[in-house]
């Protein structure tokens, strides 16, 4: 456990840095946001003023970034300058639908990733790995816009065998899809490429000396050594996702961070934007640290490396 | 006795893109119950191709054109192994025929607790429950003389030292009371002394097993055909070329193949060249030093991590001294681990040393920057010991034997290439291979390649790290052979640092024995291997098994080499050691080689116990 307290350690720099950053260009970028409050319309000095005040920009900018960081630990990143809301309620709310639209491509392309990668390197070079390495291509190359809007086409408007829109899980399984198959197609082809390197390994040969059968050598002995880089990939694409999938949201009309950031940096909200990217390294660090973990797991040697330090 | 195993007329072919290739032409043979048959032949010869036919574990691409393998049942019932579906074929692996592989480090799963493999071949075969199957596992720990079974058991492979997970193998194989083990150089990779230790549990194994358990030992080493096998059959290009009982095959050789192989073997050329020649030992004596090292220590500091600062250390090499006489061969000696070649890294300045002179033709090195050593590393060479991974494969062998010519300015590309042709006609090579890449050499001739790279900047001092460890040993002798004569023409003088005693004995003119980052033992080599005076010494001389000579006691050492971060106080040895006295264990014992006899220098623990 000592590893993990060392990491958790170097999420304190690594979100100050990435906060301070944040902060840095977003003061940087011209344009008063006085005037993008105002929305372009005409305003008296005074008023202007007063604006000013409220939003807090009369301080020098030491102090406002000062009050942002000792703020942004206390977990308050400041109000919306269109809404007036504070941030953090806006992204509590977005939040949810993101997470669920995560966690359904999550399920999906893991799914059918691991299933597609075990199929296809079980058999190296042959018709049927061919073929699944050719749907894995075409889950990665192909736009989540088309897929979705071919989704809704088929699924949703011709068959009528689920809903467009609406709450619940039936509505969320075509958004899944959508999202998960890009994710089902990095992991197939790293499941792939991981499995038949490691059945190539002297370990399996031993497993089938001892009379092992095909399935157990798969189950048992090659999957676990296979899944570290694809669970590499999970972290990565994981992240991605629960930043929020803008055009799949946009697609299927949902809700979610995607939507939010898209709002946030057309209508130039600083704080909202702010908040976002906050949120966004905070979570990239967490999921990052759940990987390390997980190495852990699967591989006793990273495990017992880490208690010898 | 009655057969076991019949292999009749097995042909084994290979396809490639360039088209298919046999690696077995007609192999028949038998095995008896209870016996011992070794398979021997050089790498290529296709003795694991044969196992694995055997087994039914062949890569996908090579495929049995021709044969059968009968195996017998208790009840005398055949069956006929190449005609078995997978699901027939895996009731017989693991429990009728088991396996032991070459490579103990990557033979387990990295994932699994040795304990669980162990078990998962029980409980598979026998299908008894997992607590009974828990007690056999236990009960076949202690029966390869696993320290500690219960808690090893627990332990995945990486924790376990190269010569415990071999063990961890034979339990493996031996789990089901297989009637075949086939066991496919299951020492090659280990020390001397540990492989000392598994053969000597083989033997126990053999005349301890009640059911007649048949090995089929494949090896490349005729010292371990002689200690261990009833009869032998040695390959040649996938054939056959000659099968009989160990000592017939031993003293009277029909194939000249076979004779061959006898005869390159070092002990029979260090007896050779006795006979030949005894003035070879009073060639004048040039007395001139070229390398004289005083009190070398290097150590490593063992990597922490970020925030605790590093408090242990690797301690590699400890207060080493000696000199290297101009034209002579010095050769060093030890277990992996011993330091030797980070002692002959050292020398040569590819690492600083910790502390300690290094004089070099009567300067002291050890204080050089890069920019100084640049001049001397010309005079310094050292020939590596992967011939595989030392050479550029980008790289075709005139740009790898060019670059150092270049970087030392020695002469114009227009000059240098007809050098190089030269030198690689030295080296046994025809200037053709100039053009070509390493990938299109085998293993020999890129060893000539390396030593081709070492030579051509003119070197007066090689440092050779294990070369001929990787090879053959017909390949062996012919690089030995040229390393010889290089010597000669080159006017060389050397370290050759090498785990294997006979070619230490062959080649050098002193020896010095590291153990555990000390010189325990040092003397001129016809001293050193007829009067050993050191316990390590005397262990490592025992432990090689030789064809030549009568079967005599072993002196095993037990164990493991320890850990250099922590080694033993007092000796380094006494933990391991056959006889340890008290006064070894004393803390404040310190090593230091003392001069028992002219040029023989012995390190003071063991002086003291004769």
């Amino acid at each position: 456990m000592n590893f993990f307290l060392k990491k958790l350690l170097i999420v304190v720099p690594t979100l100050y840095i990435a906060w301070t950053v944040v902060f840095v260009t977003l003061n940087i970028i011209p344009g008063d946001p006085v005037n993008l409050m105002l929305g372009g319309r005409p305003a008296s000095d005074e008023v202007r003023e007063n604006v000013r005040k409220n939003l807090g920009l009369d301080k020098p900018v030491i102090e406002r970034y000062g009050s942002f960081l000792i703020n942004a630990t206390k977990g308050d990143l400041g109000k919306s300058y269109l809404t007036r809301q504070p941030v953090t309620k806006m992204i509590k709310e977005n939040m949810w639908p993101t997470i669920e639209l995560s966690i359904g491509g999550l399920i999906f392309g893991v799914f059918f990733g691991v299933l597609f990668g075990v199929f296809a390197g079980t058999k190296p070079n042959s018709i049927r790995d061919t073929i699944s390495m050719i749907i894995a291509l075409c889950g990665i190359s192909l736009p989540s816009f088309w897929i979705g809007m071919m989704l809704i086409y088929i699924f949703g408007t011709t068959l009528g065998w689920v809903p467009i829109v609406g709450d619940g899980f039936v509505s969320l399984i075509l958004p899944s899809i959508s999202v998960g198959l890009f994710f089902a197609g990095g992991m197939a082809r790293l499941t792939r490429s991981s499995l038949v390197d490691v059945l190539n390994q002297d370990y399996i040969r031993t497993a089938r000396s001892k009379g092992i059968s095909k399935y157990n050598i798969i189950l048992k002995h090659s999957l676990r050594n296979a899944m570290i880089p694809p669970v590499t990939l999970l972290g990565i694409q994981f992240g991605l996702l629960i930043t929020g999938a803008v055009i799949t949201e946009e697609v299927f009309a949902r809700p979610g961070l995607g939507q939010l950031l898209l709002q946030a940096i057309l209508a130039k909200d600083i704080p909202l934007v702010q908040a976002l990217v906050v949120y966004m390294t905070a979570v990239y660090i967490f999921l990052n640290l759940i990987v390390d973990f997980t190495y852990g797991i699967i591989d006793p040697r990273i495990r017992l490396e880490r208690k010898n330090q | 006795m009655d057969n076991l195993l019949e292999v009749s007329n097995l042909n084994t072919e290979f396809k490639s893109d360039y088209g298919s290739k046999q690696a077995l032409h007609n192999i028949s043979f038998k095995i008896k119950e209870g016996e011992v048959l070794a398979l021997v032949g050089e790498s290529g010869s296709g003795k694991t191709v044969t196992s694995l036919s055997i087994m039914g574990l062949l890569p996908n691409n090579a495929s049995i054109k021709e044969g059968e393998i009968k195996l017998f049942n208790t009840n005398k019932d055949e069956i006929d192994i190449l005609t078995l579906s997978d699901e027939k074929h895996n009731e017989i692996r693991g429990n009728d025929i088991s396996m032991v592989f070459q490579e103990p480090m990557t033979c387990l799963n990295p994932t699994m607790t040795v304990g669980e493999q162990i078990l998962e071949v029980i409980i598979r075969h026998k299908k008894i429950s997992k607590i009974n199957a828990k007690k056999e596992m236990i009960g076949l720990l202690e029966l390869v003389e696993i320290p500690d079974p219960i808690q090893r058991s627990n332990e995945y492979p990486h924790q376990l030292s190269g010569g415990m997970r071999q063990r961890i193998m034979i339990a493996i194989a031996l789990a089901c009371n297989p009637k075949l083990i086939i066991a496919d150089e299951p020492t090659s990779a280990l020390d001397v002394t540990i492989q000392a230790q598994l053969l000597e549990l083989l033997k126990k194994l053999k005349n301890s097993i009640v059911t007649k358990t048949s090995i089929l030992f494949i090896t490349h080493d005729l010292g371990i055909v002689k200690e261990l096998a009833d009869r032998v059959i040695v390959m040649y290009q996938g054939k056959i070329v000659e099968e009989g009982n160990v000592l017939d095959v031993f003293e009277r050789p029909k194939h000249s193949y076979t004779n061959n192989l006898i005869q390159s073997l070092p002990e029979f050329k260090i007896e050779k060249r006795n006979k030949e020649n005894i003035q070879n030992i009073t060639k004048s004596d040039n007395e001139k030093l070229i390398l004289s090292i005083k009190n070398i220590y290097k150590e490593f500091p063992v990597d922490k991590g970020i925030f605790k600062k590093s408090t242990e250390t690797v301690k590699a090499v400890q207060n080493v001294s000696f000199d290297v006489k101009e034209n002579k061969i010095l050769g060093l000696v030890g277990e992996s681990g011993s330091g030797k070649s980070t002692l002959g890294k050292t020398i040569i300045k590819l690492i600083e040393p910790t502390s300690g002179q290094i004089n070099f033709k009567n300067q002291d090195i050890s204080g050089f920057n890069k920019k100084k050593m640049q001049n001397i590393r010309q005079k310094m060479q050292m020939i590596f010991q992967d011939p595989f991974a030392s050479l550029n494969p980008r790289k075709n062998i005139l740009d790898t034997l060019m670059e150092p010519i270049l970087v030392h300015n020695l002469m114009k590309k227009n000059e240098a290439k007809e050098y190089i042709s030269q030198i690689i006609n030295d080296v046994g090579l025809p200037s053709e291979s100039l053009n070509r890449f390493p990938h299109e050499f085998s293993g020999g001739q890129r060893q000539r390649i390396g030593i081709a790279r070492a030579l051509v900047l003119k070197p007066e001092f090689i440092i050779a790290d294990e070369p001929v460890s990787a090879l053959d040993v017909s390949i062996q002798a012919q690089v030995l052979n040229l390393l010889e004569t290089l010597k000669e023409t080159y006017n060389l003088t050397m370290i050759f640092i090498s785990h294997d005693l006979s070619v230490i004995e062959y080649f050098c003119d002193e020896v010095a024995v590291m153990y555990l980052g000390h010189i325990v033992e040092m003397a001129p080599v016809n001293k050193l291997f007829t009067n050993p005076k050191h316990s390590y010494t005397k262990a490592l001389l025992s432990a090689v098994p030789k064809v030549k000579t009568k079967k005599t006691n072993k002196i095993l050492i037990k164990g493991d080499i320890p850990s250099p971060i922590n080694p033993p106080s007092g000796c380094v040895f006494r933990t391991r050691c056959p006889n340890p006295g008290i006064e070894c264990t004393g803390g404040d014992i310190k090593m230091g080689l003392v001069e028992v006899e002219p040029n023989h220098w012995v390190d003071k623990c063991c002086v003291k116990l004769d």
